[in-house]
């Protein structure tokens, strides 16, 4: 339990306030409930190019965002997924107002400093960080082609958070200025500060610091049809040494039901050396040189994935048969009372374990925020521990039968280039789009 | 509405609490190290060896790694898996990390299964099973993950890189070793070298958390009992520091690359130089944060990098200042260019002084506090004080530290341990375009195989 106060102020911006005086620190986090998700073909990658803007200063920032953060002793990120991005800052204790007020500065003031020049670097940085982290990095591009397969064109998840490259190229700074006027506005976040400060001075600087900011106009909520769990088989040469082999689903979006089900048999079937699929296929028979499974979560909907590396030698196909043997066995017989059990004390452990940081990437105030945008409440921190304890052998025997068909499954095999011969038979080149 | 365009003061720095540390000696030689932390019921343990690659045999490089592997794989009662579903069912799972000086055998648990876990974690470092079947998967594994970072361009770089400022000192080699070394393993030769290298004599037990000192010493103790002081310690011998080899440019030609990894290096200090509280200034200042002149430049000014790092790899005999980024393919001769240029004036013609020096300095005394946050925080904290063997006021004297370095000093520091004229220069990348252009940097040219 992260125990809070919540005030929604009058431009509906959801302030949410947690005191842990153990450490002489205050975290400042914001959401905003915009993502790649919110962006069209055409001008994808706007949403994350648009987190980097927020870093370049606002109107009253003569010295840019990092310098009086890192100045003060802060730490300080931002990141962009499909459905949402996040700002945070970890400051020492007396400069928590200082962080507050950057953040206000550059909800309600950013456009003013918002030049072209600013924009064009910033873009090349977006276009460096899309080499560095996917294009030159092995199997970097895996989930884009599995994403362009798996969603239809006009479905939000489609397109790469990172986005296009010749999106990202024709997009302008007007579009980053309409960007901002449609989603940065104060009904469309969340506000959370966590650490050693009094909740009536962290509410009181939050209504004096974003209270005059004007509500924006309301975001609708995506209506999509979930992708079908159709059968592929796609193929993708790669810079890469060893062949390997991605199995995905569709499956249900975050906190709905099946989802912490198919959590646990992520983790039951393909991680760790607990796992069913690490003895065969890497413990008993050294088929495998790396391996592992997924539920990964989002809130229109998530893919459920094995992934498999080949072991020199070893054919993606004998991966691909025993992984659908393992799936079956699952949806067949479910988890054993031992797995169980097993699953229920590490649920316990890692929900303990992300009390430990009140801010950063999933600390406290990034965890508040999470819940109070994805379900409104902060307090479902508890709700979702009882997700996973509450779990029986036949909810995720069930859930595997609903959703893992493993004649429905998405293959993509990821060879060395020029060995197209080493994919799973009859697969056609998946599509990246550049 | 006036003050409202006013940025806020940042308040008073707040002081550093660092707990102290409670310290007691088993007769097996083994350190016992508490540190009180009770903001939750968590215990973060790091068992501090010390054994790493540096003690790897000439002939064996990546034996201290397939050592360390191979302690969790069975021991006592246990087989490798029954030993991984023991940690499961307190919710943890063991980490063990090997590094060039020492190797952490590290986990958190809840405050309840402290006992149960410190009694496997012992089991591991004094009764590894080392059985065949184990052996060969650990070997393949490695031999595997060595094969893939071959595709990797920034472990190709990480080891380009290593090799050109260490030679042939084990630090020129990462932990994973080589391929031919590892295939020529036997594991008689990990029994041997466990026995050589994985001794209590020296090792710490740093545990940080809601346990009290008194619980701590009487249970590490009472399991520590099976982890004796072993007879004729033959200890672990490492060669002494080779001499720099003359700077080279490497180039590892891979065609088609949209990005150049780059790095740029040389030998540097170790942990216990007299100028440390000035060289974490300059590298503030140079290269250490996003704020830092190189990664201004290269990023923020020209948009060539998602970012740009520099820093000085601390190790028990000597180390290493290096520069690494990666940079859009056609900018690769400039990056070069601005990274020396950068690394040259921060000594001579553009010290840092003033606001300049002032942020960097503010930045590290008033942020210290950030890096004490939980258990796990303080016990990787302590375990740099076990592996350099440092005084334990190390992290009182941080910030009066930093606070006293002068203009002058970070000049001299950047004068003496920042020398890009002895630097060798890592291009992992197409070089058809620049290839050519690279005889500029007044350094042999080398082109290396990327395997």
């Amino acid at each position: 339990m992260i125990p809070f106060t919540k005030h929604t102020l009058a431009n509906g911006l959801d302030v949410i306030v947690h005191q842990d005086r153990h450490q002489p620190l205050v975290a400042v986090n914001l959401w905003y409930h915009v993502g790649s998700k919110n962006e069209r073909l055409g001008r994808t990658g706007l949403a994350h190019l648009f987190e980097h803007l927020m870093f370049k200063g606002a109107q009253h920032q003569p010295r840019g965002y990092f310098e009086p953060l890192q100045e003060a002793g802060g730490s300080l990120n931002g990141s962009t997924s499909a459905d949402r991005t996040n700002y945070w800052a970890v400051m020492p204790a007396g400069a928590a107002e200082l962080a507050l007020w950057m953040e206000s500065d550059r909800m309600g003031w950013l456009l003013p400093a918002l030049t072209e020049e600013r924009f064009d670097t910033e873009r090349e940085v977006v276009l460096n960080e899309r080499r560095q982290s996917y294009e030159n990095r092995p199997y970097g591009l895996a989930y884009f082609a599995l994403s362009e397969a798996i969603y239809p064109s006009d479905h939000p998840y489609h397109w790469p958070t990172i986005g296009y490259p010749t999106d990202l190229r024709a997009t302008t700074v007007d579009d980053a200025r309409a960007f901002f006027s449609a989603y940065y506005h104060p009904a469309n976040a969340s506000l959370a500060i966590a650490g050693d400060i009094d909740i009536d001075v962290a509410l009181r600087m939050a209504e004096r610091l974003f209270g005059e900011i004007p509500a924006g106009p309301s975001v609708p909520r995506l209506a999509v049809t979930p992708a079908p769990a159709v059968a592929r088989r796609l193929l993708l040469e790669d810079r890469v040494e060893l062949p390997r082999l991605y199995l995905l689903w569709p499956s249900p979006p975050l906190f709905s039901a099946d989802d912490a089900a198919l959590d646990v048999a992520a983790d039951i079937m393909a991680n760790g050396r607990t796992s069913r699929l690490y003895r065969t296929l890497i413990h008993d028979r050294r088929r495998a040189a790396e391996l592992g499974a997924a539920q990964g979560s989002r809130e229109l909907g998530s893919l459920f994935q094995v992934v498999a590396t080949a072991a020199p030698e070893v054919s993606l196909e004998e991966l691909r048969q025993s992984i659908v043997d393992e799936v079956t066995r699952l949806a067949t017989v479910g988890p054993s009372t031992q797995e169980l059990d097993r699953s229920r004390v590490q649920a316990e452990s890692a929900f303990v374990s992300r009390l430990q940081t009140l801010g950063g990437f999933g600390g406290k105030a990034d965890q508040l925020n999470a819940y109070n945008v994805y379900t409104g409440s902060p307090a479902f921190f508890a709700d979702d521990l009882q997700r996973y304890l509450r779990l029986t052998p036949a909810d995720i025997q069930q859930a595997a039968v609903r959703w893992l068909d493993p004649d429905k499954a998405t293959m993509l095999s990821v060879v060395p280039t020029g060995q197209p011969g080493l994919a799973l038979a009859d697969s056609i080149p998946a599509t990246v789009t550049t | 509405m006036s003050d409202r365009f006013t940025p806020p003061d940042p308040g008073a720095p707040v002081a550093v609490r660092f707990p102290p540390v409670q310290r007691a000696t088993l007769d097996s030689g083994l350190a016992v190290w508490t540190l009180p932390h009770t903001a939750l019921p968590v215990v973060t343990m790091a068992l501090v060896v010390p054994f790493g690659s540096r003690h790897d045999p000439a002939d064996h490089p990546g034996l201290a790694g397939v050592v360390a592997d191979m302690l969790d794989e069975g021991a006592g009662d246990r087989d490798a898996i029954g030993l991984a579903a023991a940690f499961a069912s307190l919710g943890t799972e063991l980490s063990v990390d090997v590094g060039p000086d020492v190797t952490t055998i590290s986990l958190t648990v809840l405050s309840r299964f402290f006992e149960p876990a410190v009694d496997i974690l012992f089991d591991v470092v004094a009764r590894p099973r080392f059985e065949e079947a184990d052996f060969l998967r650990v070997v393949e594994m490695r031999i595997n993950r060595l094969r893939q970072l071959r595709s990797s361009a920034s472990a190709i770089a990480d080891r380009v890189l290593l090799r050109g400022v260490f030679g042939d000192h084990p630090y020129g080699h990462s932990t994973l070793g080589t391929t031919a070394a590892l295939e020529a393993l036997s594991i008689d030769d990990v029994r041997k070298g466990h026995a050589r290298m994985v001794s209590p004599v020296g090792a710490t037990c740093i545990v940080a958390g809601e346990v009290e000192a008194a619980v701590v010493h009487d249970v590490v103790a009472r399991h520590a009992a099976r982890w004796p002081m072993p007879n004729g310690t033959g200890k672990a011998v490492t060669p002494t520091m080779v001499q720099p080899q003359p700077p080279r440019v490497y180039l590892v030609h891979r065609p088609g690359s949209p990005q150049t990894e780059v790095r740029v290096g040389h030998q540097g200090p170790s942990r216990h130089v007299d100028a440390y509280h000035a060289l974490v200034t300059l590298n503030a200042v140079l290269g250490g944060q996003f704020t830092s002149r190189i990664n201004l430049n290269l990023r923020e000014t020209r948009g060539l990098t998602y970012g740009a790092h520099t820093g000085f790899d601390f190790r028990v005999q000597g180390g290493a200042f290096s520069c690494d980024t990666a940079v859009q393919a056609d900018a690769t001769p400039l990056v070069v260019r601005e990274i020396l240029a950068e690394c040259a004036a921060v000594g001579t013609t553009r010290p840092a002084v003033g606001d300049e020096l002032a942020l960097a300095k503010s930045s590290l005394t008033r942020g210290y506090v950030r890096h004490f946050e939980t258990p796990a925080h303080l016990a990787h904290a302590a375990a740099r004080l076990a592996t350099f063997d440092l005084p334990e006021n190390t992290f009182e004297r941080y910030v009066p530290g930093v606070e006293a370095v002068t203009a002058a000093d970070v000049t001299a520091a950047a004068l003496r341990y920042v020398r890009p004229q002895e630097a060798t220069v890592v291009l992992v990348g197409d070089g058809t375009a620049w290839r050519d252009q690279l005889t500029e940097f007044g350094r042999p040219v080398e082109e290396v195989e990327d395997r």
